[in-house]
């Protein structure tokens, strides 16, 4: 019997467990389906990292031999290695190609989507999926590969995923890769002929007459003059990768840099997404599940309050306390947990799939699919239990009375003394309205603190959404309009000689730079990977500081370094840092002379003069132009041209991508601010039903007595915008700040549109929330309103 | 004298899910102006039913109501506000005064809604509550709560004043205190009715009506009112 007292209470006050339902299902699907997401993409890739086993170490260096392989095989802890060689080619319809000759394909495994596994016995081109996708590519058919003289016409012999390629960008001045441009291949080694190498061979040792070179070399094994530019190395345990580094360093003298595949910019790019989402999960459906959960735990204490009769009732009859405890948690437990499961499934289905999906469509890793948390079972079942505890620990505090009070009702309490302020000066000139309406807020604190808590949580969620959209799109202009002022940019050839760059220089300026990889050691003696940005671009690329000012490049005297660098690692100006070149022992010790903010990379910047006198050569590998390139095609001895139009198409591209998640973020805030307004809304207005229905009796207007409810929830709305708007600014800073990967430097820059935009829509939201409950007022029936109070 | 207040053959008619129920059937009544009228009868009787359509809280379902020669069952539910604006005061027996004002500005929250010439000080003098003018009402008695709802009630100088067992949550000492005010209010020629079942109340009254399953029983005009503290209460 009591069961179907429960389901007629539940379906009489159906409007308040509707939203206690919706604010369970959206702040738990919020909570596991952004777990699952991240999860997901962890799993994702841990499982794609291990099955096809990705090298722990990128050994780099202009050759390694038979010998440096076997060395490096040889030594303690390593698991097995293999050579390839790495080069950036062309295809024939002028498409970038990052191709891979290998001797095997043991580390780091493809992932075979389509065609055969890899053979190196095999002609033929294995190819990445993404751009054989976009380029209309399928198995079996032939592309054209160049790679300077060398020529190579493949069939395709399958189309793949690789693990240290589930991010690739053609040089780090893109942002988002470009599956229809740039892709990566790999082929067998045996593919370069002898014939090939001979030649080369010939050319090297300036031997025009074959005959002659077959004299000199005997017993030519072309094999032997093959350039691997790399090695992959695989270890056993990871606690002891430094020694193995430290081993390769002292016995192959050939390793010019040895990389942690973590510090690789695809490894580095997947796991910031991961580590970038995760703070996500912390704010985003945290804050939604706190606000969530405030507003149902107010709702549960009226609901069950508002029953305090009933209990008085059953209590009289002779049901034992226990019985009447049970009888209410169920009110709230099986709504709990019917809501909390179908949160967890739609969590899982609608935000763990649709994000994994996204992402799956920016890296290139197969099996992408979403994983269930633990914690979301524990957050699901930990909000099942606050329910009922808060129904319990409410439905007892009723029970401690003895039956004869809880049959009578309880008389609004009013704390006089904490009012008592509003008696005098300044409020004696209030209207009625607004004084009764400030008391209505000081006596139901906790209420209205749920409300504004509801309100800021909605506004702040907006102007994050769109300041991020805004903060994004500063960093674009600051990088695009700021700090690249040229038009083009020529990725020049690596083995580019002096005569080649004059003509270059002549035709396009010479507004050049250089990108060196170094190592610095840090305050602790520890090495750490970094690079110089050597300037000889003039006012090409110009420099900002802090507060993104222009600033003069450095003098020629010492070092800029990035001011989030510095921060990181505790550089003052006037300190020194030290550094080498990968590749070079020797160390130099530079002058910090300035500091400049870069949104991108956190390094050092220096003047080309300010290298040389460090007795360093300066070999330019990028040229900046503003003239006119948009009909060239090719230019010799520049592997690649870029437009900054193109770049930043790119970035817009990642916008948008961006903007779709945003939209969710958006209509979640809005859908939540909605829900826990109205509830708080509904619980103001029964608590205020029986005073309406007085002031109906003393002749207020229903427009009178609308204004009157409007009035509070717009003087709520108001204070929270005020509140939300800073807020909101600080989250997005904060999650720029924190969120984002290390490398990069972005700070909150919200347009006053966005705040302004967020004010509006949230105000709207809750003043229709609010006009739509003012309707209830109309329906007030005097007589049994004043009665049910008796 | 004319009636200040007619009704003819009024009928209130609930309908609870498929049940109609006769709460006033065909009730006849007139009352002179200024009377003190004490409406007598059991539960259910349809006493307050009475007073809610005299103080245009609820709508007739046939008949006619006229009050100062004005038909208010005809009323619109925009011309029954003006009408409790204006013209009616109400005395609650669980007072129903806003928790969240103090007692003056309980009483002068009337200002809100018509025009009175009266000031709640002035209005507060006569009830006897000047002193707790500035209090809110739960630092105030009982007697004292349902005093600040007679305040409020006369504050507009109502033509009509209904009261609903108004001494029914007092003790009899407070109860006589309120009553002796309703009397006064009645000899300044306010019309005042009295719902109650407190039968030695109507030993007071100008007149006695009696109602019983939704007709009028009993209406009589009391030749010899007594005077309150006449009454052995």
């Amino acid at each position: 019997m009591l069961n179907k007292k429960m389901f007629r209470d539940i379906k009489n006050n159906l409007s308040q467990f509707i939203t206690i339902f919706l604010m369970i299902l959206i702040g738990v699907m919020a909570y596991s389906g952004i777990e699952a997401y991240m999860g997901g993409m962890q799993k994702t890739k841990d499982k794609f990292y291990s099955e096809n086993n990705i090298q722990d170490l990128n050994v780099i260096g202009a050759n390694f031999t038979v010998d440096d392989l076997k060395t490096i095989k040889n030594i303690d802890n390593v698991n097995g290695a293999e050579r390839k060689l790495s080069v950036t080619a062309t295809t024939d319809n002028d498409k970038t190609l990052l191709l891979n000759f290998i001797e095997s394909n043991n580390i780091s495994k493809f992932y075979v989507f389509k065609g055969e596994k890899f053979d190196p016995n095999k002609s033929g081109i294995w190819l990445d999926n993404f751009y054989a996708i976009e380029n209309d590519i399928n198995v079996g058919d032939t592309i054209l590969v160049k790679y300077e003289d060398l020529e190579l016409k493949e069939k395709v012999l399958g189309l793949i995923n690789v693990p240290d390629h589930l991010y690739d960008v053609r040089d780090e001045s893109e942002l988002y890769p470009d599956r229809k441009e740039f892709g990566f291949a790999y082929v067998s080694i045996n593919e370069i002929k002898e014939d090939y190498i001979k030649k080369r061979a010939m050319k090297e040792m300036n031997i025009t007459d074959e005959n002659i070179f077959d004299m000199y070399v005997k017993d030519f094994n072309y094999k032997d003059y093959l350039i691997f530019n790399s090695v992959m190395v695989d270890i056993k345990t990871k606690e002891k990768r430094d020694k193995v580094k430290e081993d390769i360093e002292d016995k192959v003298e050939n390793a010019k840099a040895i990389i942690n595949i973590e510090d690789t910019s695809s490894y580095v790019t997947y796991q910031g997404e991961i580590d970038e989402g995760k703070t996500y999960v912390g704010v985003f459906s945290g804050l939604f599940l706190f606000i969530a959960m405030l507003s149902v735990i107010t709702t549960m204490t009226r609901v069950v309050k508002k029953q305090r009769q009933q209990i008085g009732t059953l209590k009289a009859l002779g049901f034992n306390n226990r019985k009447i405890l049970f009888h209410y948690i169920g009110y709230g437990f099986w709504i709990a947990v019917i809501a909390s499961i179908l949160g967890l499934l739609l969590g899982y289905i609608f935000i763990g799939r649709v994000f994994i999906s996204l992402e799956m469509a920016f890296f290139e890793i197969p099996n992408g699919k979403p994983a269930m948390a633990t914690s979301s079972y524990i957050v699901a079942l930990g909000v099942v239990l606050i329910v009922a505890l808060i129904t319990y620990i409410t439905g007892r505090s009723i029970l401690k009375e003895n039956p004869a009070e809880t049959l009578r009702n309880k008389i609004p309490n009013v704390k006089s003394r904490s009012i008592n302020f509003t008696k005098k000066s300044i409020f004696k000139k209030l209207k009625f309205e607004s004084i009764w309406n400030l008391r209505d807020i000081l006596r139901n604190k906790m209420r209205t603190l749920m409300g504004i808590a509801g309100v800021v949580g909605c506004c702040m969620l907006i102007v994050c959404a769109l300041g991020m959209l805004d903060s994004m799109n500063f960093f674009v202009d600051l990088q695009f309009s700021t700090l690249y002022n040229f038009n083009y940019k020529l990725n020049l050839n690596n083995n580019i000689d002096n005569n080649q760059l004059d003509e270059l220089y002549k035709k396009y300026g010479s507004h050049t730079s250089q990108t060196i990889g170094i190592e610095i050691k840090n305050k602790k003696g520890k090495r750490e990977s970094n690079n110089i940005f050597v300037t000889d671009a003039k006012n090409y690329v110009r420099f900002v500081d802090r507060k993104n000012n222009i600033i003069s490049p450095p003098k020629d005297n010492g070092v800029f370094i990035t001011k989030k660098l510095s921060e990181t690692k505790g550089y003052k100006l006037g300190d020194t840092i030290t550094w080498h070149i990968y590749g070079n022992n020797k160390y130099y010790t530079s002058k910090i002379i300035g500091f400049n903010k870069d949104p991108q990379n956190q390094n050092v910047t220096m003047t080309r003069k300010y290298l040389e006198s460090l007795g360093i050569n300066y070999k330019p590998d990028s040229l900046y132009t503003n003239i006119d390139l948009n009909k060239e095609k090719e230019i010799d001895n520049v592997e690649t041209i870029q437009d900054i139009e193109s770049l930043k198409e790119d970035m817009t591209n990642m916008l948008s991508m961006m903007k779709t998640m945003l939209v969710l973020i958006i209509g979640f805030a809005i859908l939540l601010g909605t829900i826990i307004i109205y509830n708080l809304g509904i619980l103001s207005y029964t608590e205020k039903q029986y005073q309406f229905a007085t002031l109906k009796v003393l002749g207020f207007d229903n427009k009178k007595i609308t204004k009157i409810f409007i009035k509070q929830n717009n003087w709520i709305a108001i204070i929270s915008i005020i509140m939300g708007l800073p807020l909101g600014y600080y989250l997005t800073d904060w999650l720029f700040k924190t969120a984002i990967e290390e490398h990069y430097d972005f700070g909150a820059s919200i347009k006053f549109k966005t705040y302004v935009i967020a004010a509006i829509s949230t105000f709207i939201v809750s003043y229709l929330v609010s006009k739509l409950l003012s309707k209830k007022i109309k329906n007030i029936d005097m007589v049994s309103s004043l009665k049910g109070n008796e | 004298m004319k009636n200040f207040i007619e009704l003819k053959k009024v009928k209130k008619t609930y309908v609870i899910g498929e049940q109609k129920f006769n709460a006033l059937d065909g009730v006849d009544l007139e009352i002179k102006k200024g009377e003190l009228v004490v409406i007598l009868g059991p539960s259910g009787a349809g006493k307050s039913t009475l007073l809610n359509l005299l103080g245009g809280m609820d709508k007739i379902t046939s008949g006619s109501i006229m009050i100062d020669n004005q038909d208010i069952g005809k009323y619109n539910d925009k011309e029954l506000t003006k009408y409790r604006a204006n013209d009616v005061g109400f005395i609650f027996q669980f007072y129903n005064i806003m928790p969240t004002l103090t007692v003056d500005e309980n009483v002068n929250l009337i200002k809100d809604v018509t025009k009175t010439n009266k000031e709640s000080k002035e209005v507060l003098k006569k009830v006897g509550l000047l002193k707790h003018a500035d209090k809110f009402p739960q630092e105030l008695s009982g007697g004292e709560q349902q005093r600040v709802s007679i305040a409020r009630a006369i504050m507009k100088n109502p033509k009509l004043l209904l009261c609903d067992e108004p001494t029914g949550a007092l003790d009899s000492k407070t109860g006589v205190e309120v009553l002796k005010l309703l009397r006064q209010q009645s000899d300044e020629d306010t019309t005042v009715i009295i719902v109650t079942h407190n039968s030695l109340i109507a030993e007071i009254a100008d007149r006695v009506i009696k109602i019983k399953n939704g007709k009028v029983e009993e209406n009589k005009l009391n030749s010899h009112p007594k005077k309150i503290d006449e009454v052995k209460w």
